[in-house]
């Protein structure tokens, strides 16, 4: 069941109202079916998965609390137990056909097992929650003791495709709450919603139209086209994924609940540590907690930080996806934030004034070199092959001889009319552009706190009128769904 | 877990209370969309004639060009690429030109032959399209072939798949039913073009609000603002190439995949041995004929009765004719599922007055007749033309219906009963027992 789809549409309303209808004690159980049912409805044999997964890991994780002397060793399995299931289901083809590449470089011609193993939906994620509970237990918290509860944490619906990647401390104690209807829930979820919608639908969607050719056939753009539209897929990614993120959350508010963020403005980021800091933060802070600091974090010399840094990332970027391209995203992400770091520590050596890094003028250059950095990583991402890759970084990097003799003649995208996409986003992206500096400004100013009420009957209205106009018959599925 | 813990996280997990009376801005915002459907309802915002079509395609192209006729075809052929592809090629044979897809609805060879062996000049209209099935060509009959643009005579040519199909989700789920479905109203039979609940959802959305009913006609004309204002500021540069629909298709196949532009599909003509080489769509078949489907049987045997029903209570004359095919894809179906199309289709045809014309089992088209396993290709449909001819200037129904005198038929009579039949009283008649019809069609059992 997609957010985007009439089933959601019925779906959720239903559940709302159900949940309202409810007593507290039977909210948790309703919940927990409703999540079953929405996640049965893709593939119901996989509702067997995530029933095993939640069994193991609520009768395992306690008994780490039960002996000092053998609890490494149990989180051990149980970590164990959660990455092999996701290794099984995500990386199995992946590591076999990496395997018969590599004999084949030994003159080994092995022929690989066809293994018809459908990813289940959410896995990624619903695993790092698992191993996150788990290794909160072991540092010391209290295990759950409801089962209902530990099982809906990993199941709850609105997070259960693509995050975010909840905590288990801040999720399960808001399950125990008897909370009261308010209308409160209703106007901030359905805000979320709406606003969810609209990147996905009406932003992410049209952009995907010219991605989807751009990638598809570089070799029918020029360099300065190809630039167009890897910003247009760092919009598409961006709007698609906080789309999904907005309505997670929203979903979540009907019922009362609160989600963590995901994303705050990442493409005003000055750095590409900063952006880390803005992109996908409950995956940065999941990988900071229970990869980076358990490699030893930067408790060691500069190569042991380094080296967990590149790891850290690189192993990120595997989680997106079993493809070369997505770890060679990863490892590119892992050697931005190592120059990054020898980068500030160069400017301390040198000695370079601290007015002038705080100088207005040094944050835009360093928000649009970012901004441009963190495109170059969307092409790996993006692409479907390190082939694919690498053709359009080669033909981005001749963009600065397409600048010495332009002309408008070069823009590909100028010349294609329908969709009309194409020429408008030399007005699109620059708005997109823009509009990530204007809502901080207004964040700055606390304006999305308390919106004036008519603001937020006006925005609710147009985007009601915008969504039931526009929004296509059929639309692609959230990019973070095959992750 | 201690109570100020409760108290704090249940702060935590709600929004900040409010000291005031708060009235909820997403129920006063949907009051007030419902007042815009509503304003919108009223002054016909973004409400375009049924006939300008968002979107060129076959059918739309079939459509405007039967309303531009001033005379009503005597003729007018039905089916699916079983019929367009052997028409449409046959007379880019008989003209020796290529013929555009989009512009070309008649069969001209067959106007031809039927003249030179009846004696009568006749007019014919070719409404076969890509993907039509028996409810496309029912609710072509309901909305178009009326009044004055009656035609005397329907030949429609029907093949296994039109009733059988696996692939295909609902009837609502055809090409032409998204154009065909614009001219008129389905309410009465929502069950039969809706059978999925989201579907049905889907169409209730439609009927109830406003704005998402014509989603379709304001998504057009905001391209076409959107377009004309691109031309404006973002003017064209001159380029040696024009970007062109063929570039665009091959660019993004994906995009408006049934859209049709005149000059985008030409049926050429063939001399003897330069046909294109034998293709083989076993694979494409295998998966339509996967399985007995009775939703899809019953639905398609109830719009095929329907229209036999309509047409009569209209005194046009059904030609129903089963379309040759391969032994090859022959094969592919169970017998029980040849059975059941065969015999339904035959029953149904001779129950409701129609010539019924079996070419399939006529034993005249060999393999060599056709282009795929299902298609003929021009030479195998010049040989149907031809059949068809010799059969219907045989055919005293036919011949009556186009005020031919038969041999040994009072004239006056058929004359008679074909007036007879177009009056109010007879067509209310029919319609009562086209719905009867479609109540004893009920329910999930084999016909």
């Amino acid at each position: 069941m997609e957010f985007n789809s009439l089933q959601y549409l019925v779906f959720l309303p239903t559940v709302f109202l159900l949940f309202w209808i409810c007593p507290h004690r039977l909210r948790v159980p309703l919940l927990l079916v409703a999540s079953y049912v929405f996640y049965m409805s893709w593939r119901p044999i996989y509702g067997f998965l995530i029933a095993g997964l939640t069994l193991g890991n609520y009768f395992l994780v306690p008994l780490i609390t039960k002996t000092e002397k053998h609890k490494k060793l149990i989180l051990g399995i149980v970590v164990a137990g959660n990455l092999i299931t996701l290794a099984i289901f995500k990386y199995a083809t992946f590591g076999m056909h990496t395997l018969k590449e590599g004999l084949a470089l030994a003159h080994i011609n092995w022929r690989e097992p066809h293994l018809h193993i459908l990813l289940p939906l959410g896995i990624s994620f619903f695993v790092f929650e698992f191993i996150h509970y788990a290794v909160e237990v072991y540092r010391g918290k209290e295990p759950v003791k409801s089962l209902p509860g530990f099982a809906l944490f990993a199941s709850f619906f609105p997070t259960q495709i693509a995050g975010p990647i909840k905590r288990y401390q801040d999720f399960i104690p808001q399950l125990a709450i008897p909370a009261k209807f308010k209308w409160e829930y209703v106007d901030e979820g359905m805000q979320q919603i709406l606003l969810g919608l609209f990147k996905k639908v009406l932003i992410a969607d049209n952009l995907a139209l010219v991605v989807q050719a751009g990638f598809t056939h570089p070799e029918n753009f020029s360099s300065l086209d190809l630039w167009v539209i890897v910003y247009a897929f760092a919009f598409q990614i961006f709007f698609d994924f906080a789309g999904y993120t907005d309505i997670a959350r929203g979903s979540a508010m009907l019922f009362g609940y609160k989600v963590p963020i995901n994303f705050n403005l990442p493409y005003i980021a000055a750095n590409v540590s900063d952006f880390w800091h803005r992109w996908h933060i409950s995956l940065s802070t999941w990988l900071r907690d229970y990869l980076f600091i358990p490699l030893g974090g930067s408790r060691g010399g500069t190569l042991f930080t380094y080296r967990n840094l590149f790891l850290t990332m690189a192993l990120g970027g595997l989680w997106h996806g079993a493809a070369m391209h997505y770890l060679a995203w990863g490892a590119y992400q892992g050697v931005l934030l190592i120059l990054h770091k020898e980068y500030s520590k160069m400017l301390v050596r040198v000695g370079v004034a601290e007015k002038l890094l705080s100088s207005k003028i040094y944050h835009a250059v360093s928000v649009v070199i970012t901004f441009h950095i963190v495109c170059v990583g969307w092409v790996f991402f993006r692409a479907e092959n390190l082939t694919i890759a690498w053709n359009i970084i080669q033909k981005l990097a001749q963009a600065p001889i397409e600048l010495a003799h332009f002309s408008a003649a070069q823009l590909a995208i100028l010349q294609i009319r329908d969709p009309i996409i194409f020429p408008a986003l030399v007005l699109i992206l620059p708005v997109l552009m823009i509009a990530q500096p204007v809502v901080d400004w207004l964040n700055d100013k606390r304006f999305y706190l308390s919106p004036p009420w008519p603001v937020q009957v006006t925005v609710m209205v147009a985007l009601m009128c915008l969504l039931t106009i526009f929004s296509p018959d059929t639309s692609p599925r959230f990019i973070y769904f095959q992750f | 877990m201690d109570n100020s813990e409760k108290a704090n996280l249940k702060e935590a997990s709600c929004h900040q209370a409010k000291d005031v009376c708060f009235v909820s801005s997403f129920a006063f915002a949907v009051l007030l969309y419902w007042l815009v459907n509503y304003a919108a309802w009223v002054n016909g915002f973004g409400q375009t004639e049924a006939t300008k079509f968002p979107e060129k395609n076959w059918t739309s192209w079939a459509i405007g060009d039967f309303l531009k006729q001033k005379k009503s075809p005597d003729l007018v052929f039905l089916g699916s690429s079983l019929m367009l592809v052997p028409l449409a090629g046959c007379d880019a044979d008989y003209t020796h030109k290529r013929i555009d897809g989009s512009q070309h609805h008649k069969s001209l060879y067959f106007e031809d032959v039927f003249s030179r062996k009846s004696g009568k000049a006749i007019s014919t209209f070719n409404f076969a399209l890509p993907g039509e099935m028996p409810s496309d060509a029912d609710l072509i009959t309901q909305f178009l072939l009326r009044h004055e643009k009656a035609p005397k005579i329907i030949v429609y040519g029907v093949g296994p798949r039109d009733f059988l199909d696996n692939l295909l989700p609902s009837p609502s789920a055809t090409d032409p039913f998204h154009s065909l479905s614009r001219l008129g109203s389905v309410e009465e039979q929502a069950s039969l073009f809706f059978p999925d609940w989201k579907e049905r959802l889907n169409y209730e959305l439609s009927k109830s609000v406003y704005l998402y009913g014509l989603k379709q006609d304001i998504t057009c004309k905001a391209n076409q603002l959107a377009t004309s204002k691109a031309e404006k500021y973002i003017p064209l540069p001159q380029t040696e190439k024009r970007f062109s629909i063929f570039d665009r298709r091959a660019l993004m196949p994906e995009y408006r995949p049934g859209e049709l532009n005149v000059g985008e599909a030409f049926f050429r003509p063939h001399e003897l041995g330069e046909r294109e080489a034998f293709a083989d769509n076993l694979i494409e078949y295998r998966k339509r004929y996967k399985s007995l489907k009775w939703d899809t049987y019953i639905t398609q045997m109830r719009s095929f009765t329907d229209l036999m029903n309509v047409a009569r209570a209209r005194g046009i004359h059904v030609v129903v004719m089963a379309m040759p095919i391969t032994d090859i894809n022959r094969s592919l179906l169970t017998k029980q599922a040849w059975d059941v199309y065969r015999t339904g289709v035959r029953s149904f045809a001779l129950s409701k007055g129609a010539t019924f014309i079996d070419l399939d089992a006529s034993k005249k088209f060999a393999l060599s007749d056709f282009m795929d396993t299902v298609h003929l290709h021009t030479g195998g449909g010049r040989k149907m033309l031809d059949c068809l001819a010799d059969t219907l200037s045989a055919d005293r129904p036919t011949l009556v219906a186009l005020g031919i005198k038969p041999k040994g038929v009072q004239l006056a009579s058929g004359l008679r009963h074909a007036t007879a039949a177009r009056s109010p009283k007879v067509i209310k008649a029919a319609r009562s027992k086209a719905r009867e019809t479609r109540l004893s069609l009920s329910g999930n059992k084999p016909l």
